[in-house]
Parts: structure tokens; sequence; C-alpha cells
């Protein structure tokens, strides 16, 4: 009976690191991807991109490994049966942001658009923004599974820096097509501008979902 | 052996299938309902622990004959236990958690009116003040218990896994207490008949335990129970777990928490004789059943959400059964002891001198 308890303690225990693990993840995603474009918009595709984008997708092949891990550790150990459907979803849309950072640090690596000098500072801008987005609700996840008093201070600040990028993104379209640019190049770096701006509403749409379980949780 | 015991000892055994079937559901329905514990695991706690209790803390007890005691011939006996397991099994059967004390107590009454006893009117009394008075207080006592586990939570800021964590082992573990409980106070009215009769005698188990004759007829009644639990408790565990409220773990332990607390609060002889010796203020005694606790709980949760979520229907039902299961193993005993007597010319009564 002792055995059993504390195996079932130890197996809780490290569930519980791996949905740690998961949020780490989402952090360390964005911050790389921040210093991936940093990269980028200086080098274009240099052996450093080459390997920060790699990278990114090293954390994006962990993080899937750690979802599949926790949706199978959740139902195999039968584990918090009220509220398993929504951490199944939360974990799945958390995956769903790393999976976005790596399609566009992929779409940047094989594409390779040519930005102009002039935006380079209200792209990085937009960037930063995104990715302070994503760890916001990194923050938010987390909280959800200790305190939900704070998840709602969390999510109001994804909101904010979606609604913040979503601007950045609107007068960036606005200045490449009010350019001289050709148009092929002006939709190539709108459908750019649109694929970043999806990391944040990719976030809001989780943050959104997240405080539904809260509301469901606390009736 | 004499067949006749057998024969006797049947209805008995029946009574202790159909409590394991219906009472089980005070101990693991809301687990089982919250899908905390798998209904498999919760069966196979129930059971070694209702023979445990049975066999260690029922004998030896001083009322071991129980509330059947008082019905003085082995026929009739026989069929007061019938008519209470016939009830208790209808109720199982359509999903609805009973008293099986109120049925032994209706079909005794039954018993009473066809022998032409007089009934004590305070018997009755006490079970119609225990319908009202027994959920209100577990009402109350489980609104309490839950605003401070949830505060408690909420502070404490617990992870979700290890929180769940808890309330498994708290579930496991009251389930456990309350099934030892549930075996060593329903033994006597189960077998406690019996006993004078029993053609048992004591056993050495391997050598390291050894069992009186009265305690291998209670082995015999606790298995019984452990039956009705294993064949027959998961649908009424269903009503009281999922049916009457959609609940979350920490009402699922709450509700079994505040039923203990109910039981021992307001039904301890002891407690209140030790609050009385120490100068402090004791609380009332009154008549409680863990049927009517654990009802009476769900519903206080469920009013504390704001009662939106409470199934007035099956609720109603529940009610209603409280009501008709006295009635009906009164009802069933008086017309079947008509036929024991007049058709099988069994003995059903002993006059008193």
């Amino acid at each position: 009976m002792f055995d059993m308890k504390i195996s079932l303690f130890s197996n809780t225990k490290e569930l519980e690191q791996k949905i740690d693990m998961l949020h780490d993840k989402i952090i360390e995603v964005a911050m790389v991807f921040k210093k991936a474009v940093n990269v980028y918009l200086k080098e274009k595709r240099s052996p450093e991109y080459r390997k920060l984008s790699k990278e990114i997708k090293t954390i994006e092949h962990d993080a899937d490994v750690l979802r599949r891990d926790i949706e199978n550790r959740l139902y195999s150990q039968n584990l918090i049966p009220d509220l398993r459907g929504n951490v199944l979803e939360l974990v799945e849309n958390l995956d769903k942001v790393i999976n976005e950072f790596d399609e566009v640090a992929h779409q940047f690596y094989i594409e390779q658009p040519v930005i102009p000098e002039k935006y380079f500072e209200r792209f990085k801008e937009l960037v930063a923004q995104v990715c302070e987005c994503a760890e916001n609700l990194a923050m938010a996840s987390r909280a959800f599974f200790r305190d939900f008093s704070v998840v709602r201070d969390y999510s109001k600040k994804v909101y904010m820096l979606e609604h913040e990028s979503d601007k950045t993104t609107a007068s960036l379209k606005e200045a490449v097509f009010d350019s001289d640019l050709e148009l092929a190049h002006k939709l190539q770096l709108e459908a750019f501008l649109s694929e970043v701006a999806d990391i944040a509403d990719l976030a809001e749409n989780c943050v959104d979902q997240l405080l539904i379980y809260v509301i469901k949780r606390d009736i | 052996m004499d067949i006749s015991y057998w024969f006797f000892l049947s209805s008995g055994l029946f009574l202790g299938w159909s409590l394991g079937a219906n009472d089980a559901s005070n101990i693991f329905g809301t687990a089982v309902g919250t899908k905390m514990v798998k209904f498999n695991t919760a069966a196979v706690i129930a059971s070694v622990f209702v023979i445990l209790g049975a066999v260690f803390g029922g004998a030896g007890a001083t009322a071991t004959l129980g509330k059947l005691g008082s019905v003085n011939a082995l026929a009739g006996a026989f069929m007061v236990a019938l008519a209470a397991a016939l009830t208790v099994y209808w109720m199982s059967r359509i999903g609805l958690n009973v008293s099986t004390s109120q049925a032994i107590v209706g079909a005794i009454i039954g018993w009473n009116l066809y022998c032409g006893l007089p009934t004590d009117v305070t018997v009755v009394l006490k079970i119609v003040s225990t319908w009202v008075l027994c959920p209100l207080l577990a009402a109350a006592v489980a609104v309490i218990i839950y605003t401070l586990l949830s505060k408690s939570m909420k502070t404490w800021r617990i992870h979700l896994l290890k929180r769940d964590f808890y309330l498994r082992i708290g579930l496991i573990v009251m389930g456990a207490l309350c099934a030892y409980a549930l075996g060593a106070n329903n033994i006597g009215n189960i077998m406690g008949v019996f006993v004078d009769s029993s053609p048992f005698k004591s056993v050495n188990v391997a050598g390291i335990l050894q069992l009186s004759g009265v305690q291998v007829l209670f082995l015999l009644g606790g298995i019984a129970i452990s039956v009705g639990i294993v064949t027959y408790s998961h649908k009424v565990m269903l009503t009281v777990g999922n049916g009457l409220l959609k609940m979350t773990p920490l009402a699922a332990l709450t509700v079994v928490v505040a039923q203990t607390a109910v039981l021992f609060l307001f039904s301890s002889q002891a407690l209140q004789n030790f609050l009385l010796a120490h100068g402090l203020p004791a609380l009332p005694l009154v008549p409680v059943s863990s049927t009517q606790a654990v009802i009476g709980a769900i519903l206080g949760i469920g009013m504390l959400k704001g009662g939106r979520g409470i199934n007035w229907s099956i609720t109603g039902k529940i009610m209603l059964g409280w009501v008709v299961t006295p009635l009906m193993a009164m009802l069933i005993c008086f017309v079947c002891l008509f036929f024991l007597e007049n058709v099988f010319n069994q003995v059903v009564y002993v006059p008193q001198i």
C-alpha cells in the first residue's frame, strides 16, 4: 500500500514536471525565435540562422514528445478526471503555438524574403510583441495548474499584446502596399506578416479557452 | 447441520447482499461517480473492509442481535429480513439510495402489526425525523467543509495533479474506514438473530488467526455484503455520484467527510458524554442515517453552487424512495407472515408470558 502510494506520488510529480517543461518550451521557443529573426534581418540565411532554426525545430520536436507523453499519462493513469478534457485541449493548443513558431522560422529559411531595411524596426517590434504574447500565455497556462486567480492577469496581458501586434501588422502591411515594391514582393511580405501575427492570434485563442475552463471550475 | 437453519439464514444473507448493493453507494458513490476511483477498485476495497468490519468490529459488540433481536421466532426473523431485503433490492434495481436500517424497522413494524404487538411511536417519529433533520444537518456540514476545503486549496496553491492525488487518497482512505464501519455497524442487523442457533464452531486460520463461531457467522454475512457490493452496487453508486449533481472530486470528498462528521457528531453518545464531562456544550443527539446524510450533503453542495445543477427529479424520486421503503417492507412482511404461518405452518411469534 505504501509502495503503491509512493509510486503514484512519483508518477504525479513526474507528470507535473513534464507539464512545467512544456510551458518552459514555449518561453524557450519564443526567445530563440526572436533571436533568429534578428539574425535573419542582419545576415539572412546565414549558418547562425540555420543553427537557430534547427534549435527551434528541436524545441518543437521535444514539445511534441512532451505533449504525447502528458496525454498518454493523463489517460492511462486516469488522472484529473474532471479536468482531463480541458487539460488535453490546453496542451494541444500550447503545442500549436510552438508549431507556428517553427513553421514561420522554417518559412524564413525556405523563402528567404527580402525585407527592406526601413521596416526592420517595426518588424522587430512585431516579433517582440508576438513573443511576449506567447510568454504570457505560458504563464497564464502555468497559473491554471496552480493559482486560478492570476490566470486572468496574464490573460489580460495576452489580449493587450495581441491587440498591439494587430496594430503593428496593419501599419506594416499598409506601409508595404504603399511602397514601390513589386506586387509579388508585397504579397510575400504580407503573407509573412500574417504568419507572424498568427502566433499572437493562436495565443489569444488559447487564452480564451483557458478563461472558460477557469469559469467552469469556479461554478 | 440442520438444513432449516441454512434456509432461515438465507434471508439474512440476502439482506446482507441487498445492504451491500445499496449502502456501498454511500461510501464510494461520489468517488466512482466522479471517476476518481474505478468501480472495480472501489468494490474490492469496500468488500475487504466490510468483511474486516463485520468479523472484527461487529463480533463481541453488546448489541449483536441488532434490531431483529426483538423478533423472537426464527421464522419471523426470516420473514422480517426477507421483506427488508426484497424492499432494498427493489430500490437498488431502480437505482435509488435507501436506508437498509429503515427497511428493517419497517419490516419489524409489519411483524408487530401481524402479531398484534404495540409499536413504539417514537421509532416511527425517529424515522420521519431522519428524513428531514439528517439531510439538513448534512447539508449544513457539507457547506462548511466544502467552503473550508476550497478556500484552503486556493490559499495553498496546490498543483492540480497533486490536488488530484490527495483527493484520491482521501476518497480511498475515507471509503475504507466507512466500509469498515458499515460492516461493523450492520452485521448485527443481518446476522445477529442467527447467533443463538449458530452451528458454527471456532476455527483456526493458518495457525495465526482464531475466529470464534460468531465471527465465522459474521464472516459469512460480511461475504454476503461484499458480493452485493461487487455484483449490484454500480447503478446506485452512479445515481449518488452523478445523478443528483455533476460533482467535482473536491465535492466528492466533502460528501464522504460530511457524512462521517454528521454520523459522529450528532449520534455519538460517547462524544456527548465526553463533552459534558469536560464542561463543554454538547451537540444534540438526533437520529441520523448515512443514506440521508449523503444525499443531504450532495444537495448542500449543489445549493452552495446556486442550485442550478441539482437534478430535482432524481432528488424527488430518492426522497419518495425513503418514504416508500419502510412502508413497503412493512406491507411485504405483514402479507408474507400470513402465508408463512398459515400455509407453511411456521411459528412466527413466541408469546411472552
